[in-house]
């Protein structure tokens, strides 16, 4: 019940802070479920400001905050509830979120503590945070170098907050929450896809062909931060492109949002984040008559305002509480370990053998005759921002594992390639998706 | 006229892999609701379920084991971050038996009792192997 009142609250937080910004009334559904997934990273950076900066403990703060921020956004703006209206077309997403919610809360069961990294990294991170109060930072501590202590603190600080409003330790917490964020992931991408195309069944499978592969299933049950990767990678690009269709300026602040809140989820959520957000501001620039400074902050001073806003936990985390990584040696200095052309022949050679692989049902052939089919269209206006930013991200996730001499790359490869694959599989198919529908 | 035969191929196989992906993760659940022989990886955590009402306010627990923790010995490695996480904020010290508490997790024991013999100390408890012994001469 408690769970609830958090959901509640993190969906009336994300309701307000998306009326303030945008003019133009989103359909009710959709508004609901990007209200839910921007709730939830307001949470959990409440969390962060109380929790982890200002070193209060007090479990009362972190709640306090975010009812004090909704309230003012509610006199910022007047807001009347969304009009709800029961189509066809919603009683289908409905559908195909429940059929959707069956398989994921089993596996949520299944796997009640999630998988390796969700108590060796994230989870263990949020109790430290939640029981050791100021004692929290030892998890920093070199000792446990196993848990990837740069990482950003997103997703445990989300499941923090949920404790502090239920005043204890519940491994329930990331357990339903990690169900949320899946069927938010696949209500954002079904309803947005409607919003932006109008199409109902070509969506439905596009949900389906990425939400009810059983791999994809235990990763979104695993309580991993890739989950929440996705969907703000998703959610972002999603409010660029309806940017693009309603000629609203300020769905586009939202999706610097999304991507500023995107950066403190994961050590790649911040490279995906600057890829992304230097790929929409170059989109935006004027194309005529050469690029002035001046040109440059009339149209995207607001939107790198809201970025730098939304990611300064990431900032204020990376400059001064992140520990060194001490998984990492440098392949082009190191004498020991350098990068040789067996490496990169694995790394060219590897994500072929990925792609086709039977975890995924055949996604990327698919993906791959879907991009063929849409052509062109995929690389104009904002579609072609998601184009160049998936491939400018996986140019430098490969560069990295090129770099990063300190593990075996076979084995480093086969544990991490699929899961960064999984996060960007949401955003591949509303591309895809848009493309072929437009 | 070629494209249009195209297209309604690559509907037809996104047809049939989103029905076969629906399938499959029914059967994937069915299967998770009726397994009750297959033992999970995170089970290796339970028998350090309780100690943390012990260690409540204990800043570090020495955590001894005669495996290896590392990428080559992937069960004594899950078992030594289930039991972290368990006892999380108390601090395992891995292979420093410095504590007040020590934790032995070793392969059998008798692996264990022998070391706790050679350190000095008094076991306390045995839960599925897993063996609490009390350093006298240990640090709080």
């Amino acid at each position: 019940m408690i769970y609830l009142l958090g959901l509640l609250i993190s969906l009336t937080a994300g309701l307000l802070f998306i009326r303030v910004f945008a003019s133009k009334r989103l359909e009710a559904v959709l508004h609901l479920l990007l209200a839910l997934s921007l709730g939830l990273g307001l949470v959990g950076t409440s969390a962060f400001y109380v929790h982890i900066l200002l070193n209060q403990f007090n479990r009362f703060i972190p709640v306090a905050v975010v009812l004090s921020g909704t309230l003012v956004s509610f006199f910022i703006k007047p807001f009347s509830l969304p009009q709800l209206r029961m189509t066809k077309a919603h009683a289908l997403g409905l559908l195909v979120l429940g059929l959707i919610a069956v398989p994921l809360a089993v596996c949520a069961h299944y796997y009640p503590f999630g998988g390796w990294d969700a108590w060796s990294c994230w989870n263990l991170k949020a109790k430290f945070i939640f029981l050791g109060h100021e004692h929290w930072k030892e998890v920093l501590a070199p000792s446990f170098w196993r848990s990837n202590t740069q990482y950003p603190l997103l997703w445990p600080l989300i499941n923090v907050w949920f404790w502090d409003l239920g005043g204890k330790f519940s491994q329930a917490v990331p357990m339903l929450n990690s169900v949320v964020i899946a069927l938010l992931t696949a209500g954002v991408l079904f309803f947005g896809l409607l919003e932006l195309t109008g199409r109902m069944w070509p969506n439905l499978l596009a949900v389906f062909i990425i939400m009810a592969v059983p791999f994809n299933i235990i990763l979104y049950a695993s309580q991993y931060s890739d989950s929440l990767l996705g969907l703000y990678l998703l959610s972002s690009f999603l409010c660029l492109l309806l940017a693009e269709k309603y000629n609203e300026a300020n769905f586009r602040i939202l999706s610097m949002v999304f991507l500023g809140l995107m950066s403190f989820a994961k050590d790649e959520g911040l490279a995906a984040a600057v890829i992304a957000a230097f790929v929409i501001y170059w989109h935006l620039l004027p194309k005529k008559n050469g690029v002035g400074l001046k040109a440059f902050w009339k149209d995207n001073g607001k939107l790198i305002f809201w970025f730098i806003v939304a990611a300064l936990p990431t900032v204020i985390f990376k400059l001064f509480l992140a520990p060194k990584n001490v998984a990492f040696i440098n392949g082009l200095v190191s004498a020991d370990k350098p990068t040789d052309w067996a490496r990169l022949a694995v790394i060219a050679v590897y994500p072929w053998f990925e792609f086709i692989s039977a975890k995924w049902g055949g996604f990327w052939l698919l993906a791959a005759g879907g991009i063929l089919l849409a052509g062109k269209k995929l690389w104009r206006t904002a579609a072609g921002t998601i184009g160049l930013t998936l491939v400018f991200y996986l140019g430098v996730v490969l560069a990295y594992y090129a770099l990063n001499t300190y593990f075996e790359i076979g084995w480093w490869m086969s544990t991490t390639l699929s899961r960064i694959l999984f996060a960007l599989l949401p955003t591949v198919v509303l591309w895809i998706g848009y493309g072929l529908e437009t | 006229m070629w494209q249009r035969r195209i297209k309604i191929i690559f509907l037809a196989c996104v047809i049939f892999a989103a029905a076969f992906d629906l399938w499959r993760a029914y059967a994937q659940a069915v299967f998770q609701f009726q397994d009750h022989a297959t033992v999970p990886l995170h089970s290796l955590g339970y028998p350090f379920m309780g100690l943390e009402s012990l260690f409540k306010d204990v800043p570090g627990v020495g955590y001894y084991t005669d495996q290896t923790i590392d990428s080559g010995n992937p069960l004594a490695t899950a078992q030594f971050e289930l039991a972290q996480y368990m006892l999380a904020p108390t601090v395992l010290d891995l292979n420093h038996p410095r504590w007040r508490w020590d934790i032995f997790a070793c392969t059998s024991p008798q692996t264990a009792l022998e070391a706790i013999k050679r350190l000095g100390l008094v076991p306390l408890k045995t839960n599925h192997g897993i063996i609490l012994a009390y350093n006298p001469r240990g640090i709080d």
